[in-house]
């Protein structure tokens, strides 16, 4: 795999990290694929069930049984009922409604797809992976845990690949295969969709909201796997895939639908187990980034998955699964003093969740995304794309980059993170054999310089994009979303940072510090995820640890907290720069809309007003007023802008079932006051220019 | 040595009540005045009766009483050894009889005890009499092992409603404290004495009024004093041709103004129904006077019926006296059966079904596969080749012919009553349904060996304490969408709830289905663990108990069916009956009782309502 074409003079060992250097053990990690690689996959894919443990108040039953149970219910012949006698339609046209959406819903498990998805998959992982590292102890815990009690599966998700990988996973360690809620466009790629169906998938339409049928009928089959144990049941609660491969804010709504189940005393608890996945490359990477620019991506299909990148001949390094504790949602209510008893006084299948329920599964939401993040394993990789994003003009010689690769790796260590940092291996060298893994992203050049490169140009319907600014983008929001897989770790120091950072003087008062923390905290609550609540305990970790590394001494009983700049603050404060600065482009953009005669800029769909200002953007780097290339990145304008209308700075309209938005003037130029103050902008005069002038180009006429 | 009449006697007192239970040989009792003599002071039942392992390490019931006496059961110990974890060389004797110096000095108060003696009302301040109380595990296991903090000063034996009102009045003159004492058979803690009551306590005890004051074969109804015992109620009932069906597990030794205080329930309420519809009328002695209604009529509109509130006041009000009973002709025939269902649940199914064409028979009973099995353990060894060949067929019919699995199957005793046609009518239809559920009739005699084993079960629990296991029962009613739910839950939660508080052995918990209503039935729990190697195994079993009982509550069952709320279950109260509810309570109580002489800590007193 290695290039030999681009070695360099410091590389002592041939291919430091190659395939037989890593282990089969590590830490706490076993390979999974190693023994595939020695014995027989067909073997493999005929072997026995019979050890494979079972909920111990199961019943069998089979795929149609489910069905069935789930149409005769008690909850959907309710709805059914209602929906009849308030007129809306008539009982054959209803019935007959059900069954195509449970048809359209169900998985079709069989153990003979399943023995053809093992012999397929394990040998596209070995293609793919040179390990695929499991926690071991998680295995043994799962195995247990399966007999005792309803289990929920709640992975990590940044790829295709998680859903094949756990259900992989699962049948390699003789655990059940879970049950999957997938997103509806899924079932639609030719091949996968259905093998997916055959392996325990179930597919969920994208938005049903008002549909009482729908909801219904989807509750209704997510809880009879809950309440009988067929099978783990696994979901996505970010509720799909992270395109930034940091985590999305929780989606709440089949959280609690499935934890309805306990709430009602249908089940006398539900384990709800994390699972992170990390990718040394994400094989989506580039179709992720271009999506991010907002350049439309393909339909999903499988074709287009292993076309992309030609993925299965590109070394995709290692995968570290790690299942997390699992949590006990019995424990979790009793200390957040649930009281069930309120659900006696009505049937159950009325759909009926109290605030305090489904404020109990908004927290545990919450919670169980930071815990995913707890176990993320971070790739020296993520550490390098940091540094580099930092690097004026991109370029970096590589004897800077390991020094401060090596000081970052010593702070994460420092703040609790799992770095997968290989043993008695020069900095140098690990640099060196991942920019071979990420050559799609940088190359050293014969003088040691790290440059990162700029996208081939694509292809997308009969178009051609090839704008210079657009394809350097694309590299940066790809290296963009490897600095992400770390911020989790880093992000709270990193608040503290910007403000100890734009402090003019050199001392500060602890209680404005957290005030400006708090506002920080707010404005990228969508960006990263914060319990809310813990705010202040969250502020004070930070500050205690910068304390601790020698960044910030507080000075006197009254909280004066004093410092000069110093290496920790710089740095840190540097890696929220790309946000700051994009979140205040865009309340410049939200400024320049025209006001019109009530006072008030045209109201606008959220999509829209991202487009236009990622124009902005663009025209700013084109002129080199800015350099930060993520103000392209979609994700963020769009993060920024939800913020700001959850900060109510924004007038909202619903219309047509779609939310358009329009700023309040007065209070989106105070954000972008204080961003100013907060980092360094553009000056008002340069913006001007552009901002004055109409933007009328569409994305597409670039195109 | 003395006369053989009299059994040898401790103390003056008791010679007293001995030969006043002689004087009125037309209510002779089945239990003495002194109820030590004959009943175990720290146990369940008669002193003669007793489950021990043998010197052959077998199960054996001692006496004659009951239906399994004298036999050998050799299942018995290796059940127990599976089930519980008991090893037999880990004994926990009881301690020996307590005397005096080991119990709290008495509280006196000599005015009142005076105008007692004055009066001519029995008393007694002798330790044994002092110490019989009731039967809930935190007593049972002081008796044992400890000392009682608080006991009644006093023990008083009214004869009859004039008695009591007389007592009432001296206690509330000389601020004295009255707790009521029926049969003693209480399991919520209700007789137990608050510690920090200061004022003097006197026992009331019920037993001397047992007489049943008139019959009225017109109108089928009888006048019964409250203290009568179930057993002799329905023996006197029964030399007149009558029967009031009232037939509680503990129908020896509960008495009549224990079941109205406590709403109690029997096994046979499909028929006679329970105590709220047996009764027509009573007295009841408060601090304010008699609450009684003028007539005997069978149902009237005037206002909330006061019955209702005195119903299971669990002694907090005032003294049931006279009660006014429903009576009915003695059934022609009586029948038992049994049916053997492939499962719990279709065996739930079943009872369901039964419920909703309204068809039960006098007692329909569902045992799960846990349950099952221990009944199993308790038969006795085969004395004859026969039956020993017959057991080996019904066995294999149902293993494998209808192919049920042993560690699954459940089953249902049942009791008919009626005349002969209407029994064979009741049984067909009953076994009709069963049939739509796969269940087989498993026999009469199972059926019966059922009935009789529920009066046994209660002594079971001092056996399981001579192996340091504590034992215990709690009830409960449930709507039936989630009686399934409910019985899986809360044994998963005792279950866990061991585990979590380290528990060497995992718990025995098993339920039974014992009523049947058109909205719900009553689940019978039972729960056992094996406490070596924990230092308060008592408080260890009341957390957990209260563990079971709040994940009841939270599967949509009640805090009680009919055992009622005593002192353990008093923080469920407020959450079942609402805060304006327990209020309402209190302000009933205070109006009543304004001096708290009816002190005994039960049911909604000391509550902290939120109002």
């Amino acid at each position: 795999m290695s290039d030999n074409q681009s070695r360099n003079v410091w590389i002592k060992i041939d291919n430091p990290l190659g395939p037989n250097t890593l282990a089969k053990y590590k830490d706490i990690y076993e390979d999974v694929l190693d023994d595939r690689r020695l014995s027989s996959d067909l073997k493999f894919c005929l072997r026995n069930q019979e050890n494979v443990p079972k909920f111990k108040y199961n019943t069998e039953r089979s795929s149609s049984d489910i069905k069935e149970q789930v149409l005769k219910s008690d909850r959907v012949r309710y709805v059914i009922e209602h929906l009849i006698s308030d007129k809306k339609s008539d009982k054959a046209s209803v019935e007959k409604e059900a069954e195509e959406i449970l048809a359209e819903m169900a998985h079709n498990f069989n153990m003979g797809s399943i023995r053809f998805f093992a012999f397929f998959m394990v040998k596209v992982f070995k293609a793919l992976f040179r390990r695929v590292y499991v926690n071991a102890d998680g295995i043994q815990m799962l195995r247990e845990l399966i007999k005792e009690y309803p289990v929920l599966f709640i992975p990590t998700h940044r790829s295709y690949f998680d859903f094949l990988l756990i259900s992989y996973i699962c049948y390699e360690y003789e655990i059940p295969l879970p049950a999957i809620a997938a997103a509806m466009d899924f079932s639609n790629m030719k091949f996968f969709g259905w093998l997916l169906r055959q392996c325990g998938a179930f597919y969920i339409r994208r938005s049903f909201g008002t549909d009482k049928l729908y909801w219904a009928i989807f509750t209704e089959y997510v809880q009879s796997h809950i309440r009988n144990g067929d099978r783990p049941v696994e979901f996505f609660i970010e509720g799909t895939r992270s395109r930034t491969a940091k985590s999305y804010v929780p989606k709440v709504g089949m959280l609690s639908a499935t934890l309805e189940s306990y709430f009602k005393a249908e089940v006398s608890d539900i384990m709800l187990v994390p699972i992170s996945i990390s990718y040394e490359k994400i094989l989506e990477e580039s179709l992720y980034a271009f999506e991010l620019l907002g350049i439309p991506k393909p339909k999903e299909s499988t074709s287009g998955l292993f076309k992309a990148r030609n993925v299965l001949n590109t070394d995709h390094g290692t995968v570290h699964f790690h299942i997390g504790t699992p949590i006990s949602l019995r424990q979790w209510s009793v200390d957040g003093n649930l009281d069930r008893i309120v659900h006696s006084l009505e049937p159950r299948y009325i759909n009926s969740l109290t605030d305090d329920e489904n404020e109990l599964s908004k927290k545990l939401a919450y919670h169980l995304v930071l815990e995913q993040q707890k176990m993320l394993v971070l790739s020296p990789w993520t550490l390098i794309a940091t540094v580099l994003i930092q690097a004026k003009g991109g370029m970096v010689h590589i004897k800077e980059l390991s020094k401060e690769v090596d000081w970052l790796k010593r702070q994460l260590f420092n703040l609790g993170a799992y770095v997968d940092w290989p043993a008695n291996v020069q900095v140098e060298n690990v640099i060196e054999h991942y920019a071979n893994l990420h050559s799609n992203i940088v190359r050293v050049r014969e003088d040691g310089i790290f440059e990162i490169l700029s996208q081939n140009s694509v292809k997308r319907g009969k178009k051609l994009l090839q704008d210079e600014v657009f394809l350097n983008g694309a590299t940066n929001v790809m290296l963009s979303s490897y600095r992400n897989q770390l911020m989790h770790v880093i992000v709270r120091v990193c608040l503290v940072s910007v403000v100890v950072n734009s402090c003019q003087s050199t001392s500060l008062k602890i209680v404005d510090m957290l005030e400006q923390y708090a506002f920080l905290e707010r404005l990228l609550s969508r960006e990263f995820i914060f319990i809310s609540g813990k705010t202040k305990e969250d502020f004070n970790n930070a500050v205690i640890w910068l304390q601790h590394v020698g960044a910030l001494h507080i000075e006197d009983e009254e909280g004066n907290i004093k410092f000069s700049l110093n290496k920790h603050i710089a740095f840190f404060s540097a890696v929220l720069e790309p946000f700051l600065i994009s979140y205040w482009v865009l309340c410049q953009h939200l400024l320049s809309l025209p006001v019109d005669v009530h006072g008030r800029a045209l109201a606008k769909k959220h999509k829209e007003i991202a487009i236009d200002a990622q124009q902005l953007g663009l025209k700013l780097l084109q002129d080199s007023v800015i350099k930060n290339h993520e103000i392209l990145n979609l994700d963020m304008l769009s993060n920024g802008l939800h913020s700001l209308i959850d900060m109510g700075t924004m007038y909202k309209d619903k219309r047509v079932e779609e939310n358009y938005v329009s700023p309040n003037h007065r209070l989106v130029s105070g954000i972008a006051k204080k961003l100013a103050t907060l980092v360094e902008t553009p000056s008002w005069t340069q913006i001007g220019n552009y901002t004055n002038k109409p933007i009328t180009q569409s994305l597409s006429s670039k195109l | 040595m003395e006369s053989d009449k009299k059994p040898t006697l401790t103390s003056n007192n008791c010679a007293k009540a001995y030969e006043d239970s002689l004087q009125v040989p037309e209510s002779a009792s089945a239990i003495p005045k002194r109820r030590q003599d004959l009943l175990k002071w720290n146990g369940w039942g008669y002193k003669d009766s007793h489950f021990f392992v043998n010197k052959n390490e077998q199960g054996e019931f001692t006496g004659e009483r009951y239906n399994i006496s004298g036999t050998i059961m050799p299942g018995m110990k290796d059940f127990m050894m599976r089930k519980v974890s008991i090893d037999l060389n880990k004994k926990a004797p009881a301690q020996p009889e307590l005397t005096a110096r080991d119990i709290p000095v008495p509280i006196t108060n000599n005015e009142f005890t005076s105008e007692i003696k004055k009066a001519g009302i029995s008393f007694s301040d002798d330790a044994q009499d002092r110490l019989f109380r009731g039967h809930t595990l935190h007593e049972i296991f002081i008796l044992r092992e400890g000392r009682f903090e608080r006991l009644p000063d006093l023990v008083v034996w009214p004869e009859k409603h004039e008695d009591v009102v007389k007592i009432v009045e001296l206690a509330m003159q000389h601020n004295v404290v009255v707790i009521p004492f029926g049969g003693g058979t209480s399991v919520t803690g209700s007789l137990l004495c608050p510690v920090k009551e200061t004022r003097m306590i006197v026992s009331l005890d019920t037993s001397q009024m047992k007489k049943i004051l008139w019959v009225d074969e017109k109108n089928l109804t009888a006048c019964i004093q409250s203290g009568i015992i179930g057993q002799d109620l329905e023996r006197k009932l029964m030399e007149k041709g009558y029967c009031t069906g009232h037939e509680p597990d503990s129908m020896e030794f509960s008495s009549l103004g224990g079941w109205v205080a406590t709403r109690a329930s029997g096994m046979k309420k499909n028929v006679y129904g329970n105590i709220e519809d047996l009764i027509v009328h009573f007295k009841t002695v408060t601090g304010r006077g008699v609450i009684e209604k003028s007539c005997v009529v069978p149902r009237m509109s005037s206002g909330p019926d006061l019955h209702h509130f005195i119903m299971g006041s669990e002694g907090t009000l005032g003294i049931i006296t006279d009660v006014v009973m429903k009576i009915r002709p003695l059934p022609e025939c009586r029948k038992y059966g049994s049916i053997v269902f492939p499962d719990f649940e279709s065996g739930v199914k079943c009872m369901r079904e039964v419920a909703k064409q309204r068809c039960a028979p006098a007692s329909i009973r569902l045992l799960d596969n846990d349950q099952f099995q221990f009944g199993h353990a308790l038969k006795a060894e085969n004395k004859s080749i026969i039956s020993g060949f017959m057991e080996g067929i019904k066995k294999l019919y149902i293993t494998k012919i209808k192919r049920f699995d042993l560690e699954k199957i459940s089953v249902a005793t049942l009791l008919f009553e009626g005349n002969k046609s209407e029994v064979a009518a009741q049984e067909k239809r009953v076994y009709e349904i069963a049939a739509q559920f796969g269940g087989i009739p498993g026999g009469e005699e199972n059926g019966q060996r059922g009935y009789m084993l529920t009066f046994v079960i209660a002594y079971l629990r001092d056996i399981a304490l001579d192996y340091k296991v504590v034992a215990e029962s709690f009830e409960t009613s449930v709507p039936w969408d989630r009686l399934l739910d409910m019985c899986r839950n809360v044994k998963d939660r005792i279950t866990r709830e061991c585990k979590e508080r380290g528990l060497q052995h995992a718990p025995y918990v098993t339920c039974r289905v014992t009523q049947t209503y058109d909205a719900g039935a009553c689940v019978y729990f039972y729960f056992a663990f094996n406490y070596i190697g924990t230092a308060n195994p008592v408080h260890m079993y009341e957390n957990i108990e209260n563990c079971a009982r709040a994940e009841i509550l939270a599967n949509g069952g009640s805090i009680s069916h009919h055992h009622g709320v005593g002192k353990i279950r008093q923080k469920f109260l407020e959450p079942t009956i609402s805060a304006p509810g327990v209020g309402t309570l209190q302000a009933v109580k205070e109006f009543l009782d304004p001096k708290n002489i009816f002190a005994n800590g039960n049911l909604m007193i000391d509550v902290k309502s939120k109002i």
